[in-house]
């Protein structure tokens, strides 16, 4: 067993959690980050990378409106490598009432969220496969982040700072003692140990998961409602800017292009169990319906991957629990203090990513308050490495990269262009990794083979490492071609099925991947990458149905 | 003279292009692009698991039950076609339908194949056997390390384990170039020189009795590239296939296309076929995809040799509907409830055995069991029933296919 | 495929637009990464600088928007070779002709746009053909010109004519035959008008014996050059011009060309690479067939004359790449087969490395003289003195690589018929 003492545990590595590690770290407490699978996995990693410009929310939702515009321009600032200044469009589509685009502008003015309208027939010359029949339209500043960069950004920030980041690290318990928090314990998922850490004070920023942790410190429920949504990724990006509906928000509203697709999103269901998402048939043929009034002909373009995420709402009374979308998306914070006569405990719920720094600003001063100390929030005011204060992110970059390096370096994930020093790197910083932590990191296997060419390369190249043995290298395979498989089958049509025929060809076919021989007992007991992880299970139990 | 067209240029509509030639009939094969073989690992698979692994596959054939695609298309056409395949090839193919080799793969499991080319057999290994297993630095598709300790962990098919290392060599295949396709490294080999200079680079390093696992990367038009190599290192040598593309698929296909030219097959490639013309029940044309207006090809008879869902002779839409994209031809399977599912490890997706159902002279039938077409053929991976890579039995079944439907043209318009 | 709306894009800026935005990425979803491209791709196979059809090409283009970053594209010389062997549909070379052109917009070079200017250079050299030959194949001259325009001094360039086609058919006597069988259009292009004089000339006797009126209406240049090159904006105009001409003459019709380059713009190159959506040009491209095409037409038809005398010899041939993309397959090598005891051997070579004018280029000559070279050493050992090849650039290129005398097929034809 492992024993940890510092100030404040953090619990959930999404990027609430991340904003918040970092905030208390450069507050000058001492921390640890508890998350039990990798970081922005949850949620966190599961949504369509929009960075709200605040358009959205100008009609249904001021003062997140008035946030998202502040948070955006803090944020496109200091973490500029993981974010794209792509600026994006609000359209009146046919059908679509035009005047909502008047009370659009009115709000946009109210709440100080940059907006202008251009003409059609601008909007159709930036972005030529919209509808041709938009009868307006409005620019904003939109840009898309990526989820993983920003929260890795946020969590090396904090560790330079001196906090300690436990990915993989599953709560068990959280001791408490004369109604106040002691002790929070984990168990490190890929050494099977157990580990202790004393504290006074927890923030339980498990989003979606936040009941779950608040339960373990004996807390009455919290009343999470998690709304599920579903994005699916398109195989290019149809557009170059964020196009959004220009309507009351509704399901399948919006078109993001991230990286190198463009991502369609999203439903809103409410979900009992963040842990069992499922990809229902009827919601993938709405996203479809919806892309169409978008971009005509989207049916017919190729969809590569599909998944689903679930909002961390925490339950306000004033509405229908059912109806998710109209409950505040602004943030929550419960003083377990009042509520249950627990000390030293601190739930944030709600919020949205684009937020996530200024979530972590209230829920630090709220702890600040409760400890009776004056420290000052500086997280808006400094960059984070590596490329924080550098140049946006642009979707040419690594081609640039690739460029300039082809003489030097192989290109292992060809659809994305990750070089095969981009994979030794992030093996070194991360030995124990699973191919998906690798993947969010690099992107590998989420372009349109989906796995198919770079896979057995990855696999290879990770044994020849030397930080895996030959039965979790396989294991590791397996289990990447399995987890792709998830996100591919509810979306599989068109092109997309071309591409699994040839890849079929290639691990069934040509390599006869399923007769591997299996992990050998007598040699050492089944490696833990075979039995279910939380996230593995969640993946599998998210497209049960 | 009769005219016949071919569509599609894998195995299937190679096959039947050159038998149909040599037949005495005049033969246009229209393809999209080359066909299929490149992307294949360049042997002959006829049945490799029933679900357990197969040792004689035309015994396992001849068993086979009723809905297999094998079953209509005849034990006999698939003998017929192997002994004729062996024929176009001499150099390329080896084997006997009666025993499957059991060949390393680039993962370094063990792959049931029937006819293999020379330059692998070396490969089906023996309990004991001391191998050595040498990947290139410069080419990131083969990871002898992989291959080699999955190797070794593996309990052969026919009994024991072998003992397998291995080596990585820096060798580049052109100057400058750290990121070579299999076939760059091919091409290289084609040069006697660059093989004695491989062979010096790791010959120090070799152990007695080790026989020597190599990509299949040896030579692409000079067939006895390999031998060479062995003869150099004085080691057995046996080739592993890689992904695509596949040098062993590319010097099939090279030496089918030759063969069907020399025959006097007319080759359209780079086009689609995208409409057709049928009256009374006979296809009069085909139409190909050129700019502006497109273009007709009139014939007696037509063979659809395009493939299955890979090549897009099969098409899923996103409603789910699934249609074969040319004739609109019934399909068999189509309706399966559900036709994909979500355990990549649970057998076979439903969607990939949809397909065409034929008749014993392998034309597409309609419901109600007569052929859609009087003079419309199919052979290969759009004839339904199986999707060949788990079962490893889809070059058998393409070119039993292609026989029997090259036969049957060739007597009926006789 | 992706449906993209088909929107007219006929003038020059809607031409660049279009390749930045629709067609470019029309045909990107249907890429598997199968590779088979790059399998066959003539410039990758011999120099690593290429990174290959496939990832300049479906690749790249996800991470393209705005400013060009991946200048090494340049070194694809658009021979088309990849989109005719994608078995998926892609449209390879069509995708990097559009990013290329899109690259270049901010800083065409020069020499991109002198070497385009065929008929201009053609109109230049006609009058003094003696000196202009004499200038072409002086080699100071020709070192001067490299170090100003950067066009490699060994580059093949055109063998200036001192009569232009044109001017021989107008001054010509009037054919003896009385046609019988109607009327067609012939179209030179520029190689043919003022180059390649005596293939038009051949081209048009056979034709008027088998029994055709040929008219041959007054024509400019077809802009493929141009469009290769990436002046998307002085070829569309070329194109539409063209069209124009030829329809000149009259509706309805078969207009024949022997320079197979020129037809494959028409055909199809203008509308698939540029985006040049426009009657005129649906209505040409239509009508519009190659020479060898036309005849194995008639012969298929059953009414092509057969009275071939015997040509006991053994000739190499080339199917050049714009050809083979037209999706005709090989049509002189069934036609040439009808000659008696004459042998003909395709060279069944991918590329003889001219692909118009990259293998002009100073930095492109050598990739291009290393493409062509299995090619030269085919012809040179199937025979040292004659060779045959559809276009003119790519005769040009064997002929200047390997010496050996380089012909259209109709001058066998010609010849077989007893004609001259």
């Amino acid at each position: 067993m492992r024993k940890l003492a510092v100030d404040v545990v953090v619990i959930g590595g999404g990027s609430t959690g991340a904003g918040v590690v970092r905030d208390v770290a450069m507050r000058g407490y001492s921390t640890v980050l508890v998350e039990r699978a990798d970081l922005g996995q949850g949620t966190t990693g599961r949504f369509h990378g929009l960075l709200h410009s605040g358009g959205r929310y100008v009609v249904s939702d001021p003062l997140s409106a008035t946030e998202c515009a502040q948070e955006n321009a803090i944020l496109s600032r200091i973490q500029a490598g993981a974010i794209e200044t792509t600026g994006g469009y609000f359209v009146c589509c046919p059908g679509d009432d035009p005047a909502f685009a008047d009370k659009f502008l009115a709000g946009a003015a109210a709440t100080g969220v940059p907006a202008r309208e251009v003409s059609v027939g601008e909007a159709l010359r930036n972005e030529p496969r919209l509808n041709p029949g938009i009868t307006r339209a409005i620019e904003v500043q939109d840009g898309t982040v990526d989820g993983w960069q920003l929260v890795w950004g946020a969590a090396n920030s904090a560790r330079h700072y001196g906090a300690e980041i436990l990915t993989y690290h599953a709560v068990t318990k959280i001791d408490t003692a004369d109604g106040a928090v002691t002790a929070v314990h984990c168990t490190d998922l890929k050494r099977g140990e157990d580990v202790v850490i004393e504290t006074g004070f927890v923030l339980n920023c498990g989003g979606p998961w936040a009941g779950q942790i608040a339960a373990m410190a004996g807390a009455h429920p919290v009343d999470v409602v998690p709304g599920r949504g579903i994005m699916i990724a398109m195989n290019h990006r149809l557009v170059n800017r964020v196009v959004n509906r220009c309507i009351y928000p509704a399901d399948g509203d919006i078109l993001v292009p991230v990286h190198t697709v463009s991502i369609i999103g999203t439903t809103d269901v409410k979900v009992d169990d963040p842990d069992h998402l499922a990809i229902e048939p009827d919601e993938v043929q709405q996203m479809l319906d919806a892309g169409e009034v978008l971009i005509p002909g989207f049916r017919n373009s190729r969809a590569l991957h599909a998944w689903a995420g679930a909002r961390p709402l925490i339950k306000d009374n004033r509405v229908a629990a059912a109806d998710t979308r109209h409950m505040s998306r602004g943030m929550a914070v419960i003083d377990h203090t009042e509520r249950d006569g627990l000390d030293g405990m601190l739930t944030i719920g709600g919020g949205k990513l684009t937020t996530y720094r200024l979530m972590a600003e209230h829920i630090v001063d709220a702890m600040c308050d409760k400890l009776g100390e004056k420290r000052a929030c500086r997280t808006a005011e400094e960059d984070m490495p590596p490329s924080g204060a550098g140049k946006n992110y642009v979707v040419t970059h690594r081609l640039e990269e690739r460029e300039h390096d082809r003489f030097t370096e192989q290109i292992i994930c060809e659809c994305e262009l990750m070089s095969r020093k981009m994979l030794t790197d992030a093996l070194a910083a991360q030995p124990n990794g699973s191919f998906d932590d690798l993947r969010r990191q690099l992107r590998l296997g989420m372009g349109p083979c989906q796995g198919g060419f770079c896979s057995m390369r990855a696999t290879g190249i990770a044994l020849e490492t030397g930080h895996i043995d030959i039965e979790r290298a396989t294991a590791l395979l397996r289990l990447f071609l399995k987890n792709r498989w998830l996100g591919l089958w509810p979306i599989l049509y068109g092109d997309q099925v071309r591409q699994t025929a040839l890849d079929n060809w290639i691990f069934a076919g040509t390599l006869d991947v399923e007769h591997l021989p299996p992990p050998d007992p007598s040699v050492r007991p089944e490696p833990e990458i075979e039995k279910k992880t939380p996230v593995a299970a969640v993946m599998e139990a998210g497209v049960r149905s | 003279m009769s005219r016949v067209v071919v569509i599609g240029a894998g195995l299937a509509g190679l096959v039947a292009a050159n038998r149909l030639a040599a037949g005495g009939a005049k033969v246009v094969l229209l393809s999209k692009g080359l066909g299929g073989l490149q992307l294949g690992q360049g042997t002959i698979d006829v049945f490799g698991y029933a679900p357990e692994r197969v040792s004689n596959p035309i015994r396992t054939v001849q068993a086979l039950p009723g809905t297999h695609p094998y079953t209509r298309v005849g034990a006999t056409n698939l003998l017929a076609g192997l002994a004729y395949l062996k024929e176009l090839v001499p150099d390329l193919l080896v084997g006997d339908p009666e025993a499957n080799y059991q060949l390393p793969t680039a993962v370094g499991a063990i792959r049931p194949t029937c006819l293999a080319q020379p330059s692998m057999v070396a490969g089906n290994l023996g309990a004991g056997d001391r191998v050595v297993i040498v990947g290139l630095r410069q080419l990131k598709d083969f990871h002898p390390q992989l291959v080699a300790e999955n190797l070794a962990r593996t309990d052969l098919p026919s009994g024991g384990r072998a003992k397998v290392r291995h080596l990585l060599v820096d060798f580049p295949a052109r100057e400058g170039e750290i990121d070579s396709s299999a076939l760059t490294y091919a091409r290289a080999f084609d040069d006697p020189g660059v093989r004695e200079r491989f062979a010096r680079a790791f010959i120090g390093e070799l152990e007695s009795d080790e026989i020597v696992g190599l990509p299949a990367v040896l030579g692409v038009s000079d067939p006895n590239a390999w031998r060479h190599v062995a003869e150099k290192l004085g080691h057995p040598v046996f080739e592993i296939p890689l992904p695509p593309p596949s040098v062993p698929g590319i010097r099939l296909n090279e030496a089918l296309t030759a063969s069907a030219k020399a025959a006097g097959v007319r080759f359209v490639p780079g086009t689609r076929v995208f409409d057709f013309r049928a009256s009374d029940r006979r296809v009069g044309s085909v139409t190909i995809a050129v700019e502006p207006a497109g273009r007709e090809f009139a014939a007696d008879a037509f063979v659809l040799a395009g493939g299955g869902f890979e090549s897009g002779a099969l098409e899923l839409d996103s409603h789910g509907r699934v249609r074969e994209t040319l004739f609109g031809l019934p399909l068999e399977g189509a309706d399966a409830v559900p036709l994909i599912h979500g355990d990549y490890w649970g057998g076979e997706q439903p969607l990939f055995t949809v397909g065409v159902r034929v008749g014993s002279d392998l034309k597409p039938l309609d419901a109600s069991g007569k052929p859609v077409y009087d003079n419309l053929w199919a052979a290969g991976g759009i004839i339904a029933g199986s999707a060949g890579w788990a079962e490893k039995c889809g070059d058998g079944i393409a070119l039993a296919s292609a026989m029997a439907a090259a036969d049957s043209i060739l007597k009926e318009l006789s | 495929m992706t449906e993209v709306n088909d929107r007219p894009a006929t003038t020059a800026k809607a031409g660049l637009e279009f390749a930045g935005h629709e067609l470019s990425r029309a045909s990107l979803d249907s890429c598997v990464k199968c590779t088979i491209c790059e399998t066959q791709c003539p410039v990758s196979a011999v120099t690593p600088l290429f990174t290959g059809p496939k990832f300049i090409g479906p690749q790249a283009e996800r991470f393209r928007n705005g400013e060009s970053v991946d200048h090494s594209l340049d070194y694809c010389s658009s021979c088309g070779t990849c989109t005719l062997v994608c078995p998926q549909g892609v449209q390879v070379a069509e995708l990097n002709s559009q990013a290329r052109a899109v690259m270049k917009a901010d800083h065409m070079p020069i020499r991109d746009r002198l070497v385009s200017q065929t008929t201009l250079m053609g109109k230049l050299m006609t009058p003094v053909a003696p000196l202009a030959r004499w200038a072409l194949g002086n080699k100071p001259i020709r070192t001067l010109m490299e170090a100003a325009v950067k066009v490699h001094r060994d580059a093949p360039m055109p063998p200036a004519q001192s009569q232009t086609f044109q001017s021989w058919f107008a001054s010509r006597p009037r054919p003896a035959t009385v046609p019988t069988r109607g009327t067609l259009v012939f179209f030179h292009g520029c190689a043919g008008g003022y180059f390649e004089v005596e293939t038009s000339k051949k081209t048009v006797e056979v034709l008027e014996h088998l029994g055709y009126e040929v008219l041959v209406p007054r024509q400019g240049c077809c802009g493929l050059a141009q469009q290769s090159n990436g002046l998307f904006d002085e070829a569309t105009a070329s194109v539409l011009k063209l069209c124009d001409d030829l329809r000149s003459s009259g509706k309805d019709l078969t207009i024949i060309s022997s320079s197979g380059s020129c037809t494959g713009m028409l055909k199809h190159e203008a509308h698939e690479i540029m985006g040049v959506s426009d009657d005129r040009l649906a209505d040409v491209g239509t009508r519009i067939r190659d020479t060898m095409e036309f005849l194995l037409d008639l012969h298929d038809a059953g009414e092509l004359p057969t009275d071939f005398a015997p040509m006991p010899m053994t000739v190499p041939y080339h199917a050049p790449c714009q050809l083979k993309s037209q999706g005709i397959g090989k049509p002189a090598l069934e036609v040439l087969r009808l000659i008696p005891e004459l042998t003909v051997v395709d060279s069944e070579k991918v590329c003889c490395g001219i692909a118009g004018t990259y293998g002009l280029k100073k930095e492109k000559y050598e990739i291009a003289q290393a493409v062509g070279r299995p090619l030269f050493e085919m012809v040179k050992a199937t025979n040292p003195d004659l060779a045959l090849c559809d276009t003119e650039t790519c005769r040009w290129q064997i002929e200047q690589s390997s010496g050996v005398k380089t012909v259209h097929p109709i001058w066998m034809i010609h010849a077989a018929y007893g004609l001259g």
